[in-house]
């Protein structure tokens, strides 16, 4: 975390993901003059209201414009400012995607677009307000890195990092009350770099966002039943960490991805993109939304309806270790 | 399930016998004797199918499984325990055809007799002689393993039975490394290390010495680790059940 910051982990017990990312905007803002904080009618909902009150010279409110924030986003940028956009993630990927596309990747501005409410954690609101495919529409422009916290304390890092980092950036962030994944913010956190949260030997998760907590409650649940699961935090989707994907691969050759997100175009379709240029065979399951949309309903009864909390991960790495995927293989010994 | 009896001569013919081709290839005595030999020897039980042969041939040596039809020498036992008790180094006696082919017998004796140094009480002081009965000792553990399996073990075969894709891997730094790969009731034995995925389980021996004190049994497992003669990785608990495997190995194929 940048010098001087004053939010704590302890924060996070009665904070959410979002809240937290207010707050350490805030703190962020009162270190470096040239953030602005940027809304389309959701300062409350984005959690940014804080960052209005310290800095209202620096907080602009579009109303309900999304596309034209994202426009003046990249004009604030150009002559210095680092815009940080807030709105939901529905509407910053799919509302605004060709005024991100075109106005501030095309042109390689640095504007940090942060998504509350993404996936399913808005569950509640219904289909509409769902972000099932924004890490596929973002991940596909060129320029932007996309980047899916798994709690609270990597919102924290990773927004810092975010601003500190120059260029498009997108981070999708969860909107209800996230369980914390870390214990501290002991940990080290790069963009483009996996945290290994797990060590495994049998088989590799590797997920994003709110899944990494299921992810390890499934190791756990796995290692009950003899199993040694290896997971893997992906927090930036773009760019994907290679060299985790393929030393996982080499070394538990059993994949599965976790994603709160549609199962094409996301997290999993990017390490299945790492796998196959690498030319190395493995299993690989990818769980998450199977090309459908997800129902109304709580957050967390939803990650369970899509086998994305603890008990269907774990299930679906029994799956995984029972494919044979050797036909060849070869049961003599050397002598 | 096999006898005691069964999985002692599984042990002797699958396991022991097939390291006489890497003392031939390590031992250069053995290769100078060996030379240019075209002979089948076989050790067989009477009346059974259980037997296994040594073909030499065109400077090589393999060993192979079975009844040979026309070997140019045989030692045939009346039973299991006589061909056991042969071959863990006690008494007994075969009875022997091709007695006219002497020079055959005369040049593979001594060749049977060297795995004599994969008992216990072997010691050779002879560096290169430690670092053979090291590379044998490995190779040794992991084919007997197997074969433990193979031949229906109960422990061995329930620990191997709904086993993941696991290996064992046993290195030598800047010496031999073996590993015993398992997944769902199969296993094999096999040379070098396996690098299509990270072992469950690792020995890494950082010398020879090291590790001819370790497999020889001269210092306790703890004791090892703790003088930094073998380090050990990933699942220990599992390395305990290996080690009791291996205990049990030894004394079947002690006289």
């Amino acid at each position: 975390m940048a010098k001087g910051l004053t939010w704590t982990i302890d924060d996070a017990d009665h904070m959410t993901q979002a809240e937290i990312y207010g707050e350490v905007l805030t703190q962020l803002g009162a270190q470096n003059e040239r953030i602005i904080a940027l809304t389309a009618d959701l300062a409350g909902s984005t959690k940014i209201g804080r960052f209005q009150k310290d800095f209202p010279d620096r907080f602009i409110n579009l109303g309900v414009a999304e596309m034209n924030m994202m426009g003046m986003a990249s004009g604030l940028a150009s002559v210095g400012f680092v815009p940080v956009v807030s709105t939901f993630a529905v509407f910053a990927s799919l509302r605004c995607a060709e005024f991100v596309r075109t106005d501030i990747c095309y042109q390689d501005r640095n504007v940090k677009i942060i998504a509350t409410h993404s996936g399913t954690s808005f569950g509640q609101a219904g289909t509409t307000h769902h972000c099932t495919e924004d890490l596929a529409v973002m991940r596909s422009f060129a320029n932007m890195k996309v980047i899916a916290p798994a709690d609270s304390y990597e919102t924290a890092k990773a927004l810092t990092e975010a601003v500190e980092t120059e260029g498009p950036i997108y981070m999708r962030i969860g909107r209800s009350f996230e369980p914390p994944l870390h214990k501290s913010v002991d940990f080290d956190f790069e963009i483009g770099k996996a945290i290994q949260i797990h060590e495994g030997t049998d088989i590799t998760v590797i997920a994003c966002g709110r899944t990494v907590l299921s992810a390890l409650e499934a190791a756990e649940i796995a290692k009950q039943q003899g199993l040694s699961v290896r997971v893997l935090d992906m927090h930036t989707v773009k760019p994907i960490d290679t060299d985790a994907v393929l030393q996982a691969v080499g070394e538990t050759r059993r994949i599965i991805t976790a994603e709160d997100h549609s199962v094409i175009g996301g997290l999993g379709s990017a390490v299945a993109e790492v796998i196959a240029a690498s030319g190395k065979g493995c299993v690989l399951k990818k769980l998450g939304l199977q090309d459908e949309f997800a129902i109304v309903g709580y957050p967390e009864d939803l990650l369970h309806r899509y086998g994305l909390d603890g008990d269907g991960i774990a299930e679906a790495i029994q799956q995984v270790m029972k494919t044979d995927f050797e036909a060849d293989e070869d049961w003599e010994d050397e002598v | 399930m096999s006898t005691r009896d069964e999985l002692k001569s599984r042990l002797f013919l699958r396991v022991a016998l097939p390291l006489t081709k890497v003392v031939r290839e390590e031992d250069p005595r053995m290769r100078r004797l060996t030379r240019n030999m075209n002979a089948v020897v076989q050790f067989a039980v009477k009346g059974t199918e259980t037997g296994a042969h040594l073909i030499f041939a065109d400077d090589g040596l393999e060993v192979v499984q079975g009844i040979h039809e026309k070997p140019t020498v045989s030692f045939t036992f009346k039973n299991l325990k006589s061909l056991n008790d042969f071959f863990a180094g006690g008494l007994a006696l075969p009875r022997v055809k091709g007695l006219m082919r002497l020079d055959v017998i005369l040049r593979t004796v001594p060749l049977l007799l060297s795995l004599k140094m994969l008992m216990p009480d072997s010691d050779p002081k002879d560096p290169a002689k430690r670092a053979l009965k090291v590379k044998l000792l490995l190779y040794m553990v992991t084919s007997a393993l197997s074969q433990l399996n193979k031949a229906g073990e109960p422990a061995m075969a329930k620990l191997v039975e709904k086993s993941p894709d696991r290996i064992y891997q046993w290195i030598v730094e800047g010496g031999p490394s073996a590993y015993l790969r398992m997944k769902a009731g199969n296993t094999k034995a096999g040379r070098g290390v396996y690098t299509r995925r990270r072992p469950f389980v690792l020995m890494k021996f950082p010398d020879i010495e090291g590790a001819y004190q370790v497999l020889t049994s001269k210092v306790p497992l703890v004791e090892a680790v703790k003088e930094g003669f073998v380090v050990t990785e990933g699942a220990m608990e599992y390395s305990k059940e290996i080690g009791i495997r291996m205990q049990m190995i030894e004394e079947l194929m002690a006289a």
